[in-house]
């Protein structure tokens, strides 16, 4: 039994939700904290993978980084391919995935007494010292609740990532297209091996991350 | 010396105010919502005021006129919030360390361990703020704030989230913390006792405005109009006519009594004959006359009147009384026309519970007359 599209699918949504953490958590910061002109238009934008359809946001993404997109044309002159490879599968995930954590992560920033961060400033701490020592450390349960959503998101994209890297068997075929595939082969045993993997996998995480350090959803 | 003049409009309310205070400890007082923690946030730098000016000694922190606004974090004022804002997450010593990270860890150490010491928290310096009792978590926010060693201390309302008993331990502590570790301080309070016993002056508050700055003797005696006399709470504001003003007297019409009074020492006011006029008479400076002295000493009293007590209340150690005179129309005060306050003693003594009907009398020092 071929276990690459699990491999993989770890290996996409683990990076996918590292990148989504880097970018989500500043944005999400920004959502809870600021006000800023075109806060309401990059707000909808944010909203936008939950609405669109899979395939038209694959398709729309295709459109931009196939390698005569005008963002895969620049990334093509530094060597980076992004459609039809296992990074084309890590750009869909994270779009799938950003803006639960963004949601998450916004709500936790939200919910953080804004006197306190008041507090530290007049003890003498710059925003980015604020930021580190008081609004993460009392913010992070939301942070990591959102990461998890995020996680499992990204571990179970089918069609963005069927649009952007396609269902290349050993390269860009992760679990839930190659069960897909199974399927389609009549292969149960396979299909029925790969959904159990997939299933259990969320279930622990959720469950497990639930019980031990009380994430709320 | 503190200096502050500042001009902040928000959405239905214009915070405007000027005031200086040359002395330690002044008390920012004022019914809710008439600008005081505003005025606390705009000298922090929390919030960042229209127009203005704020100078602590020789240190200008804001000028709008000369673009000056020194960010929050370079202020050097410790604020002590109202419901204190602790850092949960943090013990008590990691939270009275907590403005001390531009010292070396070993001095930081030092600091912490001292302050924590001098207020009393060393045994409670590995708990967290949900493990502190009220009290304590004033302490705490205290100590977070005296630690940087700041300029001027602010505090919102320090006593607002304790119960009745412990807030009149803690004004004194407070007191003595203050005197203690000398910094200035500006307290915001709504409750004229705490401003009276923490402050040297007080700066009444109304609608956004200054209405009266004053050494707190001052104000107590002589609140600089009625409506300040009114946020003060003093009982018995009363409004008479003028019949007849002098330097040093006032004689004036009040529910059918000619009342005389002194008038003001330092503010000698000379309104004409029938001008409205208000004053106020502290309910514990009403007289009540012995029924069995009365006639031997007729003469001694002053503003003499008649009235019976048609309410009674309980405050424990003292009762206080509401009068109706024994004159024709509207009482002055809604049911009646003055409420006088007699030790629990003398409420006893002479049978007030049985014996409602008495003469009272007012020295003309006790009727503080109000400049319109």
């Amino acid at each position: 039994m071929d276990l690459f599209p699990l491999w993989l699918s770890l290996q996409v949504s683990i990076v996918a939700t590292a990148i989504t953490l880097v970018l989500g958590v500043p944005v999400a910061w920004a959502f809870g904290r600021r006000r800023f002109p075109g806060r309401d238009l990059l707000a909808a934008l944010v909203i936008t993978p939950l609405v669109l359809p899979p395939t038209v946001l694959g398709y729309y993404l295709l459109v931009l980084v196939g390698t005569r997109g005008p963002i895969g044309r620049v990334l093509d002159t530094v060597g980076i391919e992004l459609a039809f490879t296992w990074r084309g599968a890590v750009l869909a995930a994270c779009v799938a995935s950003i803006p639960l954590l963004i949601r998450a992560a916004q709500a936790g920033f939200e919910a953080v007494d804004p006197r306190l961060e008041a507090a530290a400033r007049t003890l003498g701490r710059s925003e980015w010292s604020v930021f580190w020592s008081v609004t993460l450390p009392l913010a992070w349960r939301a942070v990591l609740a959102g990461a998890v959503l995020a996680f499992c998101r990204a571990f179970g994209d089918f069609g963005i990532t069927l649009m952007v890297a396609g269902s290349i068997p050993g390269r860009t075929q992760t679990l839930p297209l190659a069960i897909y595939d199974h399927v389609q082969a009549n292969q149960m045993p396979e299909a029925n091996t790969l959904a159990l993997l997939a299933a259990g996998l969320v279930v622990v995480l959720l469950l497990g991350l639930g019980r031990f350090v009380r994430l709320r959803y | 010396m503190l200096s502050v003049a500042l001009t902040k409009r928000l959405p239905g309310f214009t915070l405007d105010v000027h005031w200086d205070a040359p002395d330690m400890v002044t008390g920012l007082f004022g019914p809710s919502g008439s600008g005081k923690t505003l005025t606390l946030d705009c000298l922090a730098g929390l919030v960042r005021p229209d127009a203005g000016r704020i100078v602590i000694g020789d240190r200008v922190l804001f000028d709008a006129a000369a673009g000056i606004d020194v960010v929050s974090r370079a202020r050097r004022l410790g604020y002590v919030f109202q419901g204190y804002a602790l850092f949960p997450h943090l013990t008590v010593a990691d939270n009275v360390a907590y403005g001390l990270r531009e010292r070396p860890r070993a001095e930081r150490r030092r600091r912490a361990a001292e302050v924590l010491a001098r207020l009393g928290l060393a045994g409670l310096a590995q708990r967290r703020p949900a493990e502190l009792s009220g009290g304590e978590r004033q302490r705490v926010a205290l100590g977070r704030a005296l630690a940087p060693e700041p300029a001027l201390l602010l505090l919102d309302e320090p006593f607002s989230a304790l119960d009745l008993p412990l807030r009149r331990a803690l004004r004194d502590d407070l007191v003595g913390v203050l005197r203690e570790w000398g910094t200035a301080a500006v307290v915001v309070t709504h409750d004229f006792t705490e401003a009276y016993r923490l402050a040297d002056r007080i700066v009444v508050y109304d609608g956004g405005r200054v209405v009266q700055s004053a050494p707190r003797a001052e104000l107590l005696w002589q609140p600089a109009s009625e409506s300040v006399a009114r946020i003060m709470g003093i009982p018995n504001v009363l409004q008479g006519t003028v019949i007849k003003a002098t330097p040093d007297r006032i004689q004036l019409r009040w529910r059918g009594q000619t009342l005389e009074a002194v008038n003001s020492p330092t503010r000698s006011y000379l309104p004409p004959p029938g001008a409205p006029l208000a004053f106020f008479v502290r309910p514990e400076y009403v007289r009540l006359i012995r029924k069995d002295r009365m006639v031997a000493d007729l003469g001694h009293h002053m503003n003499l009147m008649r009235g019976e007590v048609v309410h009674d209340e309980d405050f424990g150690t003292t009762w206080t009384l509401r009068i109706r005179l024994d004159e024709p129309g509207p009482p002055a005060q809604g049911a009646w026309d003055l409420e006088v306050e007699v030790p629990h003693l003398v409420y006893e003594i002479l049978e007030i519970e049985r014996d409602r009907r008495w003469e009272f009398s007012i020295h003309r020092g006790s009727i503080h007359v109000l400049p319109s």
